[in-house]
């Protein structure tokens, strides 16, 4: 409530005009409603079609609608990357709105510096901790009900997010799992694996060693065929 | 005349393309030692690698074919058959027919060597190394002993969230191979618990063997809202809430439980060792 109070303090100031905090919490309220209250209450607690926010914390609301999973296009849409559908100021008050009626409660949105962290030693946590379903390439992998999706594009703060509140099917790794130094490092590294060094050269969408057999089988063992053959022909 | 005319400029021809072939080569190769020595490119390694071998092969297949002479020549082979009085000596043998004296003699040295044989085939059964005994059924799990998590730290209980994951091993064996177990998180009053388990889980902790029971691999990979481990060598899945119960894959066997309690500094220690022998199922079962 006092950083919602905050922000519309901030907004009055730039715009004098504008009457301030109750005007500022009815829109919020009215984008609440339309967009996420029809299937999570109007209160937030959930409905038949969608489960209740009680407790699930800032870090997993801002995970949802920074990273553009929510709100859904259409009810039974699947859960996957978007473009955001609110501004960044818009999502900071949506996410303020939804703790104000629940609540409050939850993993805060995490503070993360990766900067401060230690790339290999991240490479170590994700291999660990990340690679069974990310695979190690962070590109996702395939579960029994879906597919664990790639760790990248996004931003450092949502990676962290994902980590502490465990969106849809992934679990929820708190600091007995991963430390909040050992998070800098962890982020760090999935931002490395936006842009990795392939030193062994091209890295064939980074399926991993089946593809990169398969590609040095049919395409050394197949040269060497046609080039015998020829070599037979004209002998 | 004018065929040696045509060969000689034909070997001219084949001269120069050799030896071209060969200056690339030697270009290329000397092109890979100095990318590989200004801190190296992959492609473009294996592009050189590529052009100073091809060359090379091309050069000496070139050589081969074009400068060597091209006469044939053909060696005569020595006569092949036995001389004759060789072949009467066989006959002659052959036809004096069985002479053996000491008959039981020799069928009792056979049947020694063959009794020999088999005895001698019997130690490498020792090689196979000493009997595991009770080895297969002990895991560094104590009655008492704490949780810690990969780097040794004590895993307490308001530090794993609901829906939470960690990767746990007992105190003082971090990295053991067979200690190694997945410590979940959920609403303890989804939990249904076998008979005598109900005070294994406390708060909705409950911990499990990470050792796959059908092939042995790390059962790393949780789906928190199907509260379902699952295993990424043979995609065997298992529900915590039965108590890690197989529902999919080839696993038949539950994921040996490791039953829990909380210490008075909030710290999860282990009740006792896993109550069954962890891994793939073995010959006793």
């Amino acid at each position: 409530m006092l950083g919602l109070a905050g922000l519309g303090f901030a907004r009055a100031g730039a715009d004098p005009s504008d009457s301030a905090q109750p005007r500022q919490r009815g829109d919020i309220q009215a984008l609440y409603l339309k967009d996420c209250g029809v299937c999570h209450g109007s209160d937030g607690r959930g409905t038949r079609q969608g489960p209740s926010l009680v407790g699930s914390g800032a870090a997993a609301v801002d995970f949802q609608i920074s990273t553009g999973r929510m709100p859904l296009p259409s009810p039974h849409a699947a859960s996957v990357r978007r473009t955001p559908k609110y501004r960044r100021d818009t999502i900071r008050e949506l996410v303020a709105y939804v703790q104000s009626i629940t609540g409050g409660g939850g993993p805060a949105i995490p503070d993360v510096h990766p900067r401060a962290g230690n790339v290999a030693r991240g490479g170590e946590l994700f291999r660990q901790q990340c690679a069974a379903c990310h695979a190690w390439s962070g590109e996702g992998g395939a579960l029994t009900d879906r597919k664990a999706p790639k760790v990248q594009p996004a931003t450092p703060t949502q990676i962290a997010e994902a980590v502490r509140t465990g969106p849809t099917n992934m679990p929820r790794f708190g600091r007995a799992a991963i430390a909040d130094d050992q998070l800098d490092s962890l982020v760090a590294y999935t931002l490395y694996l936006d842009n990795p060094r392939d030193r062994g050269g091209e890295p064939l969408w980074h399926v991993g060693p089946l593809a990169e057999g398969a590609a040095a089988g049919i395409l050394g063992l197949g040269g060497l065929l046609l080039v015998s053959r020829w070599i037979g022909t004209r002998a | 005349m004018s065929a040696s005319r045509a060969g000689s400029k034909k070997a001219g021809t084949g001269e120069r393309f050799a030896t071209t072939a060969f200056l690339l080569s030697a270009a290329a190769a000397i092109g890979l030692a100095i990318v590989y020595a200004r801190g190296g490119n992959v492609p473009l390694e294996g592009a050189l690698i590529l052009v100073s071998f091809g060359a090379l092969g091309a050069g000496l297949v070139t050589v081969a074919h074009r400068l060597l002479p091209a006469e044939q020549y053909a060696e005569e082979r020595p006569p092949l058959p036995s001389s004759e009085d060789e072949r009467q000596a066989f006959a002659q043998d052959f036809d004096r027919g069985e002479r053996v004296a000491r008959r039981r003699f020799l069928v009792g040295s056979l049947i020694a060597a063959v009794a020999a044989i088999g005895a001698a085939a019997v130690f490498p059964i020792r090689s196979l190394g000493p009997s595991p005994g009770t080895s297969l059924e002990r895991t560094p799990w104590r009655r008492g002993r704490r949780l810690v998590n990969e780097a040794g730290v004590a895993v307490a209980a308001a530090a794993v969230p609901i829906g939470g994951l960690v990767t746990v091993f007992p105190e003082g064996a971090v990295g053991s191979a067979d200690g190694q177990a997945v410590l979940v998180r959920v609403h303890p009053e989804l939990l249904r618990p076998a008979a005598g388990r109900e005070d294994w889980s406390p708060e909705g902790l409950i911990a499990f063997s990470k050792v796959c029971t059908h092939a042995g691999c790390p059962v790393g990979l949780y789906q928190s809202r199907t509260h379902e481990l699952f295993c990424p060598c043979h995609q065997s899945a298992f529900n915590v809430l039965d108590g890690a119960r197989p529902t999919l894959g080839p696993a038949a066997r539950a994921l040996p439980q490791l039953p829990l309690e909380i210490d008075g500094d909030g710290v999860l220690v282990a009740r006792g060792p896993f109550p069954e022998p962890i891994g793939p199922a073995y010959w006793n079962r």
